[in-house]
């Protein structure tokens, strides 16, 4: 293989890898920018969502139809706890949060256990995207370039939402002061249930295309949650942006490292974002913590 | 010589100067108030000589210590205490023991990570007493949290005081008080000032407070001394009246 | 409670712990050397979380730590174990300095994250590292050395718990020491309000340095203990599950009470057991009792126990 094949799809494998983090980490900075709470339960509603994902398609026989209904499901599933458990915690301190949402990981991880069983669960992809193409007169996976353009769009779409979005605009002036919002009429309620919600879906939705790659597994929900951490630390918690950039370093150095240095691919990104931190304690594009 | 003096103190945000080649002295005993309108650059002043914001350039001398530029903790060792225009007390414990964590930080062995019966004995004394010299002592076993706006107010005094300092940091003292409150604590403060003979620097916006209480008044005004002197000499000077009619420009 | 009662209802317990040997059958002793050491390293945790609100999310790094330094040792070096336990436990403190150092340039969640950062990265290491911890495997048949000078009797099965036993007994009067002195009143300084304390001219950063390696001391001395008593050590007492797990003791217990986390560390062993004896689905029932924990007894267990004994429930003002 030329170098520069090598390169190259080296490279559109990190973007791939890069898009699944960011359906991960945009989630859990949304809810964070907006509720000042880090959901443990992340990585398993990233399970949740692979799961839900492999039942809707063996049921329906359509990957389409899962990659919009776990999300769906999960999200309304993410609403719900928001609306009868998380809600009666605002007046507690940041750290109720983190233990109430450990809780629900742990239940998650659980249900997910017994309803499924403990093997992991070949998804099969959707039949269009199972081929491969040459780049350079290399094979690659379509369904990996296929990745990248759905992680550009829904970054694109979110970005767009923020921005433009009625619900996007609320959002973004309840994160700078939740107060102010609710004496102006804003129904602060409302809006941590949707963006919870929205969160949750986000990372189901992860699951659901991360799932034809790595099969659906009891181990992915603790693997994921760490670098989804990890990505939303580098970028700055609670900046969209930011896990925009995490999720692409992250992506290329699990990619590059473990293709280059396979023993310290594990090590390299604790040590990115230990860097980042001591210079940053903040995060990249966070405000200073 | 006065116990702290500054010479040439300026602190630069980027293009904003919040202070501007500031000089002052105050003397032993004396009470001073520095007075403004807003965003004179009063708070950053006390931030200044605090050494929770360092001056860009500028000298300040303590008590015969250059002090420009040291961290807070260090400043405050050597006799600087004040109190924070926003309540900051510890609101669960009981108000002896915010007291007595003030006047534990002064004592040489405060870190003691064992036994320290004698360290809190000391610390204790020291919290009573300036708790009583407050009027406090009635509530001095109640969780700071719980007590009247007031009275937090007053703990706060008093918690600077237990520390003994030499010199007094008094951020708008009856800030966030009603009317009646704030006569109250004025009252207290007052009769606490003349009984002490504490040095005292003290930011006010409320000119009531600023006559009763001070010897003399500095007039900050964008950043810079404009007027230095006795309360009626600050009164009649022409230039405090422009810059506080003029500051609405 | 009255101090009084306290002193008392704690002698008892004492008593019944010294004299367990004696009558329980030997599958009940392990459990119970285990929840003795898991009680040592869940208070270790409560120094940090109740006492300084320093909410670490690593603290499986001290363990794992410990557990490691310890198991090496007694697999390399033949050292007697006594030794070899406190040697880990040293190691692993003077690593927590570090921690702390590098840990609290943060603050807040951040100071979380960068813990279990620095737990995840020992973990990455004890799977590469095999020619010391030996990868995946872990290190196994660790042996309990006996010694110095041929003293043998904490190599047996009563005899280790005793030594377990003394380690938490030590452990929590040095602890309630450190508590109760001018250096903890400081940092009760630090939980409720730190910004003033640095203002009162407490230099807070190095307190907290210096908890953070106090608590990752006597994590390290669990961890150390852990090891001779499992004849194992492996990846998974570095694994950030261990972390939530130990976090979970101290809640459920009481923070901020050092007894409390370690009858929370008992009540999980207590429920890791009889669940798992009942259902295959333990930890599911035991997120549901957390869950239910963190919303509706926020003291935790010891919280419950003292406020029922006074006939009511202390408000958190009287909280040590």
């Amino acid at each position: 293989m030329s170098t520069l094949a090598l390169l190259l799809t080296q490279t559109v494998n990190a973007l791939s890898q890069s898009a699944l983090l960011f359906f991960l980490g945009v989630g859990l900075t949304l809810i964070f920018g907006l509720m000042r709470i880090v959901n443990f339960a992340h990585g398993a509603l990233y399970m949740l969502g692979a799961f839900v994902g492999y039942s809707i398609a063996a049921w329906s026989g359509s990957f389409w139809l899962a990659l919009a209904g776990a999300p769906l499901l999960v999200g309304l599933f993410g609403a719900g706890f928001e609306l009868t458990i998380l809600r009666r915690l605002y007046r507690r301190d940041a750290h109720a949060f983190l233990m109430v949402t450990f809780g629900l990981a742990l239940v998650v991880g659980e249900a997910v256990r017994l309803t499924w069983g403990s093997d992991a669960l070949q998804v099969a992809g959707p039949p269009a995207l199972s081929g491969v193409v040459f780049m350079l007169d290399e094979p690659f996976p379509v369904y990996r370039l296929f990745l990248v353009a759905i992680g550009v769009v829904v970054a694109v779409a979110i970005w767009q939402f923020l921005e433009r979005a009625r619900l996007g605009l609320l959002i973004r002036a309840t994160s700078q002061n939740a107060d102010m919002a609710n004496a102006l009429g804003v129904d602060v309620k409302m809006i941590r249930s949707c963006v919870f919600g929205i969160g949750c879906g986000l990372a189901a939705l992860g699951g659901v295309l991360a799932a034809p790659l790595v099969t659906a597994s009891n181990g992915m929900a603790a693997t994921v949650i760490i670098d989804a951490f990890v990505i939303v630390i580098i970028g700055g918690m609670g900046s969209f942006l930011g896990s925009l950039i995490g999720a692409l370093l992250i992506g290329f150095v699990q990619v590059f490292g473990n293709y280059y240095a396979p023993d310290f691919a594990l090590a390299f990104m604790y040590l990115v974002m230990l860097a980042v931190l001591v210079m940053r304690p903040g995060g990249l594009l966070g405000k200073e913590a | 010589m006065a116990l702290l003096e500054l010479d040439g103190v300026t602190r630069r945000y980027g293009a904003l100067v919040a202070l501007d080649q500031v000089a002052m002295s105050v003397e032993e005993g004396e009470v001073r108030a520095v007075i403004g309108p807003n965003g004179a650059g009063k708070t950053t002043l006390f931030n200044v000589i605090t050494g929770t914001v360092k001056p860009t350039a500028g000298t300040i001398r303590f008590a015969g210590h250059a002090i420009a530029g040291l961290p807070s903790h260090q400043i405050c060792r050597l006799g600087v205490s004040r109190t924070f225009q926003i309540t900051a007390l510890f609101p669960e414990m009981s108000a002896r023991d915010n007291a007595r964590l003030a006047a534990q930080a002064r004592h040489a062995r405060r870190w003691l990570p064992f036994g320290g019966g004698h360290v809190f004995a000391e610390a204790e004394a020291l919290a009573d007493a300036a708790l009583q010299q407050l009027g406090l002592t009635a509530i001095a076993d109640r969780p700071a949290g719980l007590l009247s706006h007031g009275d937090q107010r007053l703990l706060e005094v008093a918690m600077a005081m237990a520390q003994q300092p030499r010199v007094l940091l008094l951020d708008e003292p009856t800030q966030g008080l009603s009317v009646e409150e704030t006569a109250q604590a004025v009252e207290t403060l007052a009769r606490f000032l003349k009984a002490s003979r504490m040095t005292v620097l003290l930011v006010e916006h409320d000119m009531e407070v600023v006559f009763r209480l001070a010897d003399r008044i500095t007039v900050l005004h964008r950043g810079g001394v404009i007027a230095d002197g006795t309360p009626d000499q600050v009164k009649a000077d022409a230039r405090v009246q422009d810059a506080y009619l003029g500051g609405l420009e | 409670m009255k101090p009084l009662t306290t002193g008392i209802a704690g002698i008892a317990l004492l008593a019944v712990l010294v004299l367990a040997p004696l009558g329980l059958p030997p599958f009940a002793m392990t459990l119970l050397t285990e929840a003795v050491i898991l009680g040592l390293f869940a208070m270790s945790l409560d120094l940090m979380f109740g006492y300084t609100r320093l909410v670490s999310f690593g603290h499986a790094a001290a363990y794992g730590l410990g557990a490691y330094a310890c198991g090496w040792l007694l697999l390399n070096t033949g050292m007697p174990m006594l030794f070899a336990v406190f040697a880990g436990a040293l190691l692993t403190g003077i690593v927590g300095l570090g921690v702390g150092w590098m840990c609290t340039l943060a603050t807040g969640v951040s100071f979380s994250m960068l813990t279990l950062a620095f737990a995840q990265l020992l973990y990455a290491i004890s799977f590469k590292w095999t020619s010391v911890t030996g990868g995946s495997d872990g290190l196994a048949g660790i042996p309990r050395t006996v010694g110095p000078f041929g003293f043998a009797a904490l190599s047996s099965k009563a005899g280790f718990y005793y030594f377990a036993l003394a380690c938490l007994v030590g452990g929590f009067l040095a602890c309630r020491a450190l508590v109760r002195s001018p250096f903890g009143a400081v940092l009760r300084g630090i939980r409720e309000n730190e910004a003033k304390t640095t203002a009162l001219g407490y230099n807070t950063r190095l307190y907290k340095i210096a908890v953070v390696a106090v608590a990752y001391g006597l994590g390290g001395l669990a961890g150390g203990l852990y090891a001779p008593f499992a004849g194992f050590a492996n990846t998974e007492l570095l694994f950030w599950l261990l972390s939530g797990q130990v976090l979970i003791m101290v809640i459920v217990g009481g923070a901020g009470t050092l007894v409390g986390p370690i009858l929370g560390a008992a009540f999980f062993m207590l429920m890791e057991h009889q669940l798992s004896a009942w259902t295959e689905a333990w930890a599911l029932y035991f997120g549901l009792i957390f869950i239910a924990f963190v919303l509706f007894a926020p003291e935790g267990i010891w919280g419950l126990a003292t406020g029922l004994a006074t006939g009511r429930f202390r408000p958190a003002s009287e909280r040590h």
